[in-house]
């Protein structure tokens, strides 16, 4: 008896066609900051970032979780974890920033502000998440 | 967790990646079920059961860690 398991992936093309788009959206933003040059190497990289996902997906099983995280439920899994540690090393950068900030009589609003961000965030997706399983 | 994956797959003359077809995963998914690094959901470790036509249970050894092979 056989019984495939339900394909989760969306497209291959999804993450590499959002990171020219965000390429496309720094360089509309740093044009109109009066940066194009600056916009355009953005772009710049954001392409090549887009093509080197394409490129070597096929070579490295990581790349291959960056271009399609939803292929199967053990990419899926990766990309939650990665994300998860991605998400602990930045409140980890900003909780020290805030420290260094009120270490050195400066102004930690902006930090304090991300790191309640983050907070709230955890929160309210924890508070969603116990309701639905 | 240890499972008889490999041993079921070798006896039924298929690939990794035939395996995978059939199951709706990539080959490395079932090539880190193989050797222990990834513990499959519910769902899919029914669905390789189901395959193989065995009881779950005996395709998967909950008792037993994949490192203690």
């Amino acid at each position: 008896m056989q019984m495939r398991m339900r394909m989760m992936h969306r497209s291959k093309w999804l993450v590499p066609s959002f990171a020219v788009a965000l390429g496309l959206v720094y360089l509309a933003v740093q044009w109109a900051g009066g940066d194009p040059r600056g916009g355009l190497v953005s772009l710049a990289i954001m392409v090549a970032f887009a093509a080197a996902l394409v490129a070597f997906s096929g070579r490295s099983s990581a790349i291959e979780v960056m271009r399609n995280p939803r292929a199967d439920e053990r990419s899926a899994m990766l990309d939650l974890r990665a994300t998860a540690f991605a998400g602990l090393v930045v409140i980890t950068a900003v909780i020290a920033a805030v420290f260094y900030e009120l270490a050195r009589g400066g102004d930690p609003s902006p930090y304090a502000q991300l790191g309640a961000l983050g907070g709230v965030a955890y929160l309210v997706a924890l508070f969603v998440l116990q309701r639905r399983s | 967790m240890q499972n008889l994956i490999r041993e079921l797959r070798a006896a039924a003359g298929l690939s990794q990646g035939k395996l995978a077809t059939e199951m709706g995963v990539s080959r490395q998914t079932i090539n880190a079920i193989e050797t222990g690094r990834y513990t499959p959901s519910l769902p899919l470790a029914i669905a390789l059961a189901r395959f193989f036509s065995r009881p779950v249970e005996e395709v998967f050894d909950a008792d037993a860690d994949a490192n203690d092979a």
